[in-house]
């Protein structure tokens, strides 16, 4: 059948208006930063007229999020029914549903209770949640930006060797893992920041430009007013690290979304064995998808083991988590575009 | 009170107990360190680093097993790195000893670490819940009321409760007519974890049994042409180690008619190979359609279809008038739209000349940018061979193998070209005259025998299962302790406290235990609580 083009068209504007809703409701949560900060100034009483206008914000960012993820879910659909298929067939497609299960991912755990508690510890309060909201949004937009312009692809059938019934499995399957690897990538990022901070540690970029500027004495630091204007913006910078939870909530919260995302990827390699034996007649040739989806499941496995072991918990094993995902990038990114394979199914030309 | 909350941050425990050198009692202090070395935690992230490492050159050096074309034409214009890439197994990193030294180190640690842990764990099963801690009330979720059931009735109550949501519970008396309850749930986690690990272990078994009995070949079959599963049939043929021909099942099949249909940009949206097979030379003929997601399946066997072609039916008449060439000629493509390329090779053409014809083969011509003709889509809508006519000694009785896809023409003489449609001769200057007449289709099949994949399959459910056991259940520990009536300060009342511990990841349980409590304290209707100390 022919993609219904008009359908398609559809998709893509509504797919702009997604980004677009996801940018100012980026600015709503930046917004409930700066007006944080400012209420805090003032005394720090969260029910002062700043302190309102900072909530309000935020509620405003989640509004626009929820209604951006309409907008996205919209757009996926039409698609699909554009191309008389399930819209994930190409590296754009792909992009769109893995945005969409992060931002579902991030939606959900702002609407369940037990999340927000274990934020917060006693108060069951959705800002903890929301303070995440523009660091997770960044990466989403910044994802489909790529999406939309260099991984583009205009709609049509799949190739024959995508043409199975797997693809509603195996597909689903490694949308959902990482979509929802991206969310802990970020809340991860996020730990390591706030545990540095909570550590009384200088901000990276301080310590970074006081290392600069006495490159032949790194045990003193010489105090010149570059260094005094650094340690300014670190402080300004403590605003923003007292808004996220604490290190602790953060890791943990990481934890959950990584034990749920690990057994779904898992599923998702062993479905593309069974698959590719379908359609290859080998289940497994280290292929070099299969070899980065590979390396990716080892890289989180041992995060798994790290926080289980001694020495490991805490800053080793989230950088460990962190290489798990950048393995996973390049398993998406590099391995479509870069290293032919068998799974060359990024519709770029 | 032995335990602590010291497991809240341990998922995947792969060495919660000091091993006691089950293996290496007796062998002396080195092997012993060694032993416990090789199965600690730290040794099993370290190997899994390693793995992962190990694994990342297979993706940018070129393999053997996935494009040994590919490899050979690095090794041409490397001189110098290509052989001692080659040295290091770096042509092959999947099949290298330095890589199956890490994963069997790796099998082996888990072994190690394993045997040990069956052990504990079976024990634990066993083992009733761990006595009621003394002071209830310090353990950080914990709570208080008073109630006028005498406390063998709350103990009775709160045991009867815990038995119905399948936790293990136990009923302790203590002194004074103090009665306990000690209850335990989420066993489920490390058996989750001990079935993960062990099923890593029954997926090794199944690739070694593909690796040691499996075998796969691949074979070319025009339209019109058929396949019968004996190893002379197969254009290629890899068994494994320990294959002998008794495995290959006596099937047959032929191919009627394959089928390709494009997008007009020439991407492919679908193929058939319509065959006819019989399991046995005996049986009757079954039709199948066999597609790229849908292989035939027969006697442990699968058949799978994994190209295609167009075989060019081509007759050479020599001068006397004799036909000394009439067949299908396979013509390999050579891109995605199908521009091929073959060769034919005639050694008796008569009169003691040879004569070898070289062609392309463009189903649907058209030209490229700089002019030369090429195929512009795979469909053959305007099919034309262009071929070139050479004469001399091809070269075919100097011992040397020759592919029967290439001629070397170094040595051979040019005696024309020519461009031909479908139905349409070439008359050449000593009076051999070349008809094509006609297209047809090849498809290349592979078949595969892999007596691993029903145990692979296990092992990969058990993976899933134990995984989600390991991560999703938690073991948590809950204790009631009730004190009969005395006149002092409870007001004769029964003092009921009951306090709970997360042994793995305590998000939601101080919810779950007031949500237990609650029904416990319904059940010996003492009413809602009147104190909580719930933190």
């Amino acid at each position: 059948m022919t993609p219904n083009l008009h359908l398609a068209h559809i998709s893509d504007v509504l797919l702009t208006w997604a980004v677009f809703l996801y940018a100012f409701a980026m600015l709503g949560y930046a917004a409930e930063f700066a007006a944080g900060r400012r209420a805090e100034a003032r005394g720090g009483d969260t029910r002062s007229r700043e302190g309102r206008r900072a909530a309000l914000f935020g509620r405003f960012g989640v509004g626009l999020t929820f209604v951006g993820w309409g907008f996205h879910v919209a757009a996926v659909t039409t698609r699909g029914l554009a191309v008389h298929r399930v819209p994930w067939g190409n590296m754009y497609e792909f992009s769109c549903m893995v945005t969409l299960v992060a931002v579902t991912t991030y939606l959900f755990l702002l609407t369940q209770p037990r999340v927000r508690a274990l934020l917060t510890g006693k108060q069951r309060s959705v800002e903890a949640v929301r303070s995440l909201g523009a660091f997770v949004m960044a990466p989403i937009i910044l994802y489909l930006g790529v999406a939309g312009t260099v991984l583009y692809a205009a709609p049509g059938p799949l190739v024959p060797a995508l043409n199975s019934y797997w693809i509603k499995i195996h597909v689903v399957a490694a949308i959902t893992a990482t979509g929802a690897f991206l969310v802990s990538g970020v809340i991860t990022m996020l730990y390591l920041l706030k545990e540095r901070y909570e550590r009384g540690l200088p901000p990276l970029r301080v310590s970074l430009l006081a290392r600069l500027r006495s490159p032949m004495n790194p045990q003193r630091v010489s105090l010149g007013p570059g260094t005094a204007a650094a340690i300014e913006m670190g402080s300004a910078r403590g605003g923003l690290m007292k808004a996220l939870p604490s290190a602790a909530a953060l890791d943990r919260m990481a934890y959950r979304v990584i034990t749920f995302a690990f057994p779904v990827w898992t599923f998702a390699i062993i479905a593309g064995a069974i698959w590719a034996e379908q359609a290859w007649s080998r289940y497994w040739g280290w292929d070099p998808k299969e070899t980065w989806s590979f390396i990716t499941w080892l890289g989180y496995a041992a995060y798994l083991h790290a926080r289980a072991t001694a020495g490991w918990r805490g800053r080793r094993a989230a950088t460990l988590s962190l290489i798990a995902f950048g393995a996973l990038m390049v398993d998406y990114y590099v391995v479509n575009t870069v290293i032919t394979g068998l799974h060359s199914y990024a519709g770029i030309s | 009170m032995t335990d602590t909350v010291s497991e809240e941050l341990t998922p995947l425990s792969t060495a919660p107990a000091p091993v006691s050198g089950g293996v290496a009692r007796g062998v002396g202090p080195h092997a012993r360190r060694f032993w416990r070395q090789l199965t600690s935690m730290r040794t099993a992230l370290l190997l899994l680093t390693l793995l992962a490492l190990a694994a990342i050159p297979g993706t940018f050096i070129p393999q053997r097993g996935l494009d040994p074309v590919k490899v050979d034409d690095y090794l041409k214009s490397h001189p110098h790195l290509g052989p001692l890439l080659n040295h290091l197994s770096l042509f092959d990193v999947f099949g290298a000893p330095w890589f199956a030294a890490i994963y069997l180190l790796l099998f082996l640690s888990l072994v190690g670490c394993l045997v040990p842990r069956i052990r504990l764990h079976a024990a634990a099963l066993r083992r009733r819940p761990p006595n009621a801690p003394r002071h209830l009330m310090r353990l950080p979720a914990s709570m208080q009321w008073q109630t006028d059931a005498d406390p063998d009735a709350v103990v009775a109550g709160a045991h009867r409760l815990l038995r119905s949501s399948r936790w293990r519970a136990d009923r302790r008396d203590e002194a004074d007519g103090v009665r306990t309850v000690a209850a335990e749930k989420g066993y489920l986690r490390e058996t989750g974890n001990l079935v993960f690990h062990v099923s890593l272990l029954v997926l090794l078994v199944g690739i070694a049994l593909t690796g040691l009995y499996g075998y796969k070949g691949t074979v070319l079959v025009t339209e019109g042409g058929s396949f019968a599963n004996a190893r002379g049939f197969y254009d290629v043929f890899e068994p494994s180690r320990l294959y002998n021909d008794s495995q290959l099942a006596p099937f047959s099949f032929s191919l009627k008619k394959f089928s390709a249909s494009y997008q007009p940009s020439g991407e492919p949206t679908s193929f058939h190979a319509y065959v006819d097979y019989r399991s046995s030379p005996t049986a009757p003929a079954h039709p199948f359609d066999m597609q790229v997601n849908h292989p035939l399946d027969v006697d442990g066997a699968k058949v799978f279809l994994v190209g295609h072609g167009y075989s060019l039916g081509i007759t050479v008449t020599n001068a006397a008038g004799q036909k000394v060439y009439d067949g299908d000629t396979p013509f390999l493509p050579d891109d995605s739209q199908f521009t091929s390329h073959g060769v034919i090779k005639i050694p008796n053409l008569g009169g003691g000349k040879q004569l070898g014809l070289t062609g392309f083969f463009y189903p649907t011509a058209g030209f490229t940018p700089t002019g030369t003709v090429t195929s512009v889509y795979p469909g053959p809508t305007r099919p034309r061979l262009s071929l070139a006519a050479w004469s001399g000694d091809l070269g075919l009785n100097s011992g040397i193998p020759q592919s029967v896809y290439s001629l070397p023409v170094a040595n051979l003489k040019n005696i024309g070209v020519t461009q031909l449609r479908p139905g349409k001769s070439w008359h050449l200057k000593d009076g051999t005259t070349i008809t094509f007449h006609g297209i047809h289709q090849w498809a290349t099949f592979q078949v595969a025998h892999e007596p691993g994949k029903r145990t692979l399959l296990i092992g990969a459910i058990l993976v899933i299962a134990g995984l989600l056991a390991s991560l999703r259940v938690r073991r948590r520990r809950f204790w009631l302790r009730a004190i009969p009536a005395t006149d002092g300060d409870s007001g004769g009342r029964t003092v009921v406290m009951a306090a709970g511990l997360a042994r793995s990841d305590a998000d939601g349980f101080s919810s779950e235990l007031e949500d237990l409590v609650g029904r416990i304290a319904a059940e010996h209707a003492g009413g809602p609580a009147t104190e909580r100390d719930d933190t």
